[in-house]
């Protein structure tokens, strides 16, 4: 099942299924540029709560994006590497 | 002259690698975009050459304007007969992040028959961990050739050196041809192939961020950092702002005497000493705040406190981008609005620019802390963990934020503009201990910087401000003085403030840079005092007669007003815009002069 980035909680994992139409062309390449591709194993590093960006890695760098993007970058939760 | 180019993704440590190679000291921090102008220094290595420094940037498809600076200067760079070479810069430890970006480097100069050379910076942070890059498989892959640098220690610049007199013909010809999208797969497939195996690295930054990150200790923790900040400006400089009056007022009681010519004699002390000197007391404070904002910034925090204030800042109409800007100005506006240029969405920077000269720079510091310490006791409670002085230190900046946070709050609701709008997307980068010299380099640059910039106006204002105060009557009636008739006429403007003509002349004086303030104080009650021992400017105030009111609603006033017509110049180069800044300046006086006067009638009332 397709989820957005956005509802993953600290610990979880993912793949990145791809983009919705609704996230601007220059941020979905950026995005792209940072690691963030199709197919591609994100996890949530942490999640502070009260809507604060939630923190990602995406190969050996750490990003944080907040709901206006991740809610646009679908995923499916695979289970934990660890 | 030959030139070098030195390109790379933001946080490289591509500055660090620029000071390294040009012995020059250009400011160096731990987050990105610290870099949003073009440097040139040149090499002390090879003198013959100068090496250029661009800001940082994720790929050659612009999105700030820090990144537009640096593709459109190397666009024009690669048709420059004089430049020779491109160095392009990657951080070794995460090295997906710099590989798409050198992969489009190296497409670019092959077409334009430029040589490059890659250099993987912070190796020193991969050998501490036992980790390693397989550099001649890169280069082999990259048709370029890569060398491990460590920008800190100072390993492998040597061999930089040297490539930098080699020939690099048909070097990276694979990719000459190859569109974004193939190299991004490329940067992808190469970081997977030849970058450190193993996240010893991420789990040492999730540590420290599973605290600086977490919903409860994260909090409490940037507020006990942003509380230690206004706590030690006072008590860190406190023994060394001693330490300078105590120097200054020990010369004064020693040259003063020695000078026969009273006229001369007059103005050694009431100008130089007293005006001059009362400046240069605050010196220490600059030198401390800007010490520990660059603590702050060096240990990779300072993101972490930009993504905690992502949040609070959009409710402003900001983003958390806008916290670096922001607590920049605390120390002064004009890095701060060069730092703007790191906000991708042009909305956001231009609330920015409107936020920053409402921070309490450090212009400021001088004017508070001379108030403060003139109706503030200087005792403590809970034990001395509090200082009243400190929290009313603390109470002031806070509400200069506040009226910041008031202003873009308003701004954003009242004009919406949803295509410049851009959402927020930040690389935290790793934790790391700060490296003291620099730090230590950039304050003592600040310090002087400030002393030398303001000091020239300062100087200039004092003596104008001494001769109008000391003539016809030699400084025996300073209210019949030239200064005390145009004092007079415009007292009737700051009467409202319970403000006599003295301090409408030293608010006047400020309008050029705010701690003019003090040395036309210093000045004007030197010459009144017309004693040869120069007592401190704080006791004169005290001795003014000035009301508690008439000191809140001089601090309010110097919170809100645009008095800095460096500000003003650089808010117009960079916003592009003449009218931004004439808007702020008129709309910031007025918003001073009500909000002072509420202060002084609000503090009337309540005692």
């Amino acid at each position: 099942m397709s989820l957005s980035l956005w509802t993953l909680k600290t610990g979880d994992h993912c793949e990145i299924l791809g983009y919705d139409d609704a996230l601007d062309e220059k941020y979905r390449i950026r995005l792209m540029e940072f690691g963030f591709h199709r197919g591609e194993s994100v996890s949530c590093l942490h999640s502070l709560g009260f809507g604060a960006p939630k923190v990602y890695r995406v190969s050996n760098t750490v990003y944080s994006l907040d709901d206006e993007v991740a809610t646009h970058i679908m995923v499916k939760i695979t289970p934990s590497h660890a | 002259m030959p030139k070098v180019l030195l390109m790379g993704s933001p946080n490289s440590g591509k500055s660090m690698l620029f000071n390294r190679l040009t012995g020059l000291h250009h400011k160096v921090a731990n987050f990105p975009g610290i870099t949003v102008d073009v440097s040139v220094g040149r090499m002390q290595a090879i003198p013959e050459f100068d090496l250029v420094d661009f800001p940082g940037t994720y790929s050659l498809q612009a999105i700030s304007a820090d990144e537009k600076v640096a593709v459109e200067n190397f666009e024009r760079a690669l048709v420059d007969p004089d430049v020779v070479q491109v160095l392009c810069v990657i951080d070794a430890t995460r090295l997906e992040k710099s590989l798409y970006f050198t992969l489009q480097v190296i497409r670019e100069c092959v077409r334009h028959g430029k040589p490059v050379s890659v250099l993987a910076n912070m190796i020193d942070v991969l050998d501490t961990h036992k980790l390693s890059l397989d550099t001649q498989g890169l280069s082999a892959a990259l048709q370029t050739p890569v060398m491990p640098t460590s920008a800190r220690s100072g390993k492998g610049l040597e061999a930089v050196i040297s490539e930098l007199k080699a020939d690099h013909a048909g070097m990276g010809s694979e990719y000459v041809e190859l569109p974004d999208e193939q190299l991004r797969a490329k940067a992808h497939e190469l970081a997977h192939r030849f970058g450190p195996k193993g996240d010893v690295l991420i789990r040492n930054q999730t540590r420290l961020d599973s605290i600086f990150l977490h919903s409860v200790t994260g909090g409490v923790a940037f507020f006990f950092i942003m509380y230690l900040l206004f706590q030690s400006i006072f008590t860190w400089s406190a023994p060394l702002m001693d330490a300078v009056e105590y120097v200054l007022s020990t010369m004064a009681d020693w040259i003063v005497p020695l000078i026969s010519n009273q006229v001369a004699r007059d103005f050694t002390s009431d100008a130089l000493f007293g005006g001059i000197g009362a400046f240069l007391v605050f010196v220490p404070q600059i030198f401390v705040l800007t010490f520990i904002i660059g603590l702050l910034e060096d240990s990779g925090y300072m993101a972490r406190a930009a993504l905690i204030c992502h949040k609070p800042l959009r409710l402003f109409g900001l983003t958390g981008k806008s916290f670096i800007p922001m607590l920049s100005g605390v120390a002064c506006a004009i890095p701060a609005i060069y730092a703007a240029r790191a906000i991708d969405s042009p909305r956001k920077r231009l609330l920015t620019y409107m936020a920053i000269p409402l921070m309490p720079c450090s212009a400021r510091l001088p004017v508070y802390t001379l108030l403060i310490a003139a109706f503030i006791p200087a005792g403590t409670a809970l034990g001395g963990l509090l200082g009243w002085q400190g929290m009313a230190m603390f109470a002031i900046y806070f509400f200069g934020m506040f009226c910041g946070l008031l202003v873009t709050a308003l701004v954003s609701r009242t004009s919406k503009d949803h295509y410049n709008d851009l959402p927020f997307v930040l690389e935290l980068p790793p934790y790391r201990l700060p490296s003291m010299r620099p730090l230590l380099r950039n304050s003592w640059n600040r310090s002087k910087h400030f002393v030398t910039k303001a000091g020239k106006i300062i100087f200039a204002v004092t003596v104008v401000i001494w001769i109008l105060g000391y003539f016809p009557n030699y400084g025996t009636d300073l209210g019949a003085s030239w200064l005390g008739y145009m004092g007079h006429i415009i007292e009737p403007l700051f009467a409202p403030l319970g403000l006599d003509w003295r301090y409408g002349v030293a608010i006047l004086s400020s309008f050029l840079a705010r701690e003019v303030f003090v040395g036309t104080l210093g000045t004007i009650f030197g010459i009144e005092s017309a004693d040869e021992h120069m007592a401190p400017l704080v006791q004169h105030i005290q001795n003014s007669d000035l009301a508690l009111g008439s000191g809140i609603a001089l601090l309010v006033f110097f919170a809100i007003a645009l008095q800095c017509v460096s500000t003003l110049a650089i808010l117009a180069k960079e916003s592009q815009s003449n009218s931004l800044g004439i808007k702020l300046f008129v709309g910031y006086f007025l918003f001073a002069y009500v909000a002072a006067i509420t202060a002084y009638q609000l503090t009337n009332f309540l005692t």
